[in-house]
């Protein structure tokens, strides 16, 4: 059986009038991406690239000039497309009056939920977004961080199959950063099909499966992750506490074979990322446990391996 | 999967809940701590002695239901072009707009359920006012009939006439024709809220609606004189097109005059229902067209 796209964008363009000039701005050229049910696709590119855009024409938030978006196999542009969508946009301003548990009364209730549903998912959601302790506080008194979460917490209140975002973590610490991607990790273990539209490339490259460039309106170009990043002709070796007699012994060994070639050889080097999120963990345990609003991202997830300092 | 209906009374119902918290939360209540020291003080007014005529007691209760009434006309037409005015760009503004949108809600739902809204916080705001005039009337009502029966007592007046006078002093009072003229100010006051709702789908910016609506406003309270010495001057007879321009300028602003039952309220003339009931379907008329047209516009818009 013939699986439904969870996204596709067919030839999608998209003109802006321009206030001075007869001729239009032309904000998206021609864009085409599919992406399948229980995918990452991460979007990347300068901001003005056309990346909001692309999306707010997924949302139905703007008409195509040409070209169309359907999801889940129905157009975009009507208003039942969007049972299948949760959207967080770049830094959301929820109404600040609403405590984090009416937001999501709020939005439970726009997606038709009534009744004990909306009161155990709004439950299930604080919970996964750790933001128990911080339910009945209105949101004018959120960090940066915790919006970003209430935000991810009412794109997900409907249980769609769709999650978008835009911009996840700007301007958001490391931590609060990193929380935000173990989320979306979950997410993707739980087969939520994930388009993500970043300028943050290391992000990017840590959550997705799939990636589209797009510059000036064009998708430049496109694939599965590993294929784009990988040099081919290259094989990285890392090991550990080898003795310098080894790895002449090493080198010996590559340079008798008539095709290798010795490229480099050195320390790898850790993160700036990494030394901020171990400090960050340190200092938790040594104050007692971190507080509920802010709470230190779980370690489990974290990708780094013992004795694996690239990973 | 649920099924998005292309009008859904639940999801309106919710969408105006909540711009209903937005505003009180936002502390608009405090104005009706200005409308009660204003009913205190006016309660207090006597008429000065060198004016005392016959009819005092009636006149001095009509200079304090025309105060209340004047000050809930225009506190209420204000909350609802302002109200109406300032919601969506906010919406837009704060993005909370793409969060709403981006959710399986009709552009109609969304527009309705802000009306609604603004539309429940004036007739709450009218009920509270309401209450504190008839509170304030009716002791006032009870003290001046008093001083009236013991002054006509006083004078010897036969028994009929106290009647009459005390008939003369009630109809002044707290009666169902004043709610009638409280009901007319919300009717003029949704209205507003819907020409307010209409013009903030297109405007750029919430003073230029606020201006636009309040004009709109002014425009309604003389459309009809307006539109009849036009008619009447011209000499050679009306023309199919000209009844038909005049026709759609009565479309796009509401005559107000025709809610001019209010000052008779405040006079304490009887107000027959069916003129209430057909205000009341005339109201409605102009806010069902205004919403369409909104969203007309809306349902398109992009964001």
């Amino acid at each position: 059986m013939e699986v439904t796209p969870a996204v596709q964008i067919d030839h999608l363009v998209k003109d802006f009038p321009s206030p001075f000039r007869k001729s239009k701005v032309r904000a998206v050229d021609d864009v085409s991406l599919t992406i399948m049910p229980g995918e990452v696709y991460g979007l990347i590119g300068p901001n003005g690239s056309g990346k909001s855009t692309t999306m707010k024409a997924l949302l139905g938030l703007l008409a195509p000039t040409a070209g169309s978006c359907h999801v889940f196999g129905k157009n975009s542009m009507k208003t039942d497309s969007r049972q299948e969508i949760g959207f967080l946009p770049e830094n959301p301003y929820f109404y600040k009056h609403l405590s984090g548990e009416e937001t999501l009364r709020f939005y439970a209730k726009l997606c038709g939920m009534r009744g004990k549903e909306v009161k155990s998912r709004v439950e299930e959601m604080l919970e996964m977004v750790s933001l128990q302790d911080a339910r009945k506080r209105r949101l004018g008194g959120y960090s940066k961080g915790m919006l970003q979460r209430i935000g991810l917490a009412q794109a997900l209140i409907h249980a769609p199959r769709l999650l978008i975002l835009d911009e996840p973590t700007a301007g958001v610490d490391p931590v609060g950063s990193r929380l935000i991607r173990d989320l979306i990790v979950g997410l993707k273990g739980r087969g939520v099909t994930i388009f993500l539209c970043s300028h943050l490339l290391e992000q990017v490259q840590e959550v997705c499966d799939n990636v589209g460039i797009i510059f000036n309106g064009k998708i430049v170009k496109e694939g599965k992750l590993a294929e784009l990043i990988a040099i081919e002709s290259q094989t990285e070796v890392v090991i550990k506490n080898a003795s310098p007699r080894t790895l002449a012994r090493i080198r010996d060994v590559i340079s008798e074979s008539q095709s290798a070639e010795f490229v480099r050889e050195g320390k790898p080097k850790t993160t700036l990322e990494r030394i901020f999120l171990e400090e960050a963990r340190k200092s938790d345990a040594d104050n007692g446990p971190p507080p509920p609003e802010e709470p230190a991202p779980p370690t489990a997830t974290q990708p780094q391996e013992k004795g694996d300092p690239h990973a | 999967m649920r099924r998005n209906g292309f009008f859904s009374p639940a999801r309106i119902s919710v969408i105006a809940g909540h711009t209903f918290t937005q505003l009180v939360r936002m502390k608009v209540f405090y104005f009706l701590v200005v409308f009660a020291l204003l009913m205190l003080a006016t309660s207090f007014f006597e008429m000065p002695w060198s004016r005392v005529t016959e009819d005092s007691a009636e006149q001095e209760l009509i200079i304090l239901k025309s105060t209340a009434m004047g000050a809930m006309a225009m506190f209420s037409a204000l909350f609802a072009i302002a109200a109406t005015a300032l919601l969506i760009p906010k919406d837009l503004e704060d993005r909370t707009l793409y969060t709403i949108l981006s959710k399986p809600v009709p552009r109609l739902d969304y527009l309705l359920g802000k009306l609604v809204g603004v539309l429940m916080l004036v007739a709450v705001s009218l009920l509270l006012m309401d209450a504190l005039l008839t509170v304030i009337l009716h002791f006032r009502t009870e003290e001046l009939l008093a001083a009236e029966m013991e002054k006509g007592k006083g004078l010897g007046w036969p028994q009929q006439y106290l009647d009459i006078r005390r008939e003369a002093i009630s109809q002044q009072g707290v009666t169902w024709d004043l709610q009638a003229g409280i009901a007319a100010i919300f009717f003029k006051a949704m209205i507003m809220a819907s020409i307010a709702l209409l013009i903030s789908t297109f405007s750029s910016s919430t003073l230029f609606t606020i201006v636009i609506a309040v004009v709109i406003y002014f425009i309604g309270h003389f459309t009809a004189d307006a539109r009849n010495y036009w008619l009447h001057s011209q000499k050679e007879g009306v023309s199919k097109e000209i009844k038909f321009l005049s026709q759609s300028a009565a479309l796009i602003f509401p005559d107000f005059q025709l809610y001019n039952v209010i000052d008779a309220t405040i006079e304490g003339k009887k107000i027959n229902s069916g003129i209430i009931s057909r205000l009341a379907v005339l109201a409605l008329f102009y806010s069902g067209i205004y919403s369409v047209l909104a969203w007309f516009t809306f349902r398109k818009k992009e964001f």
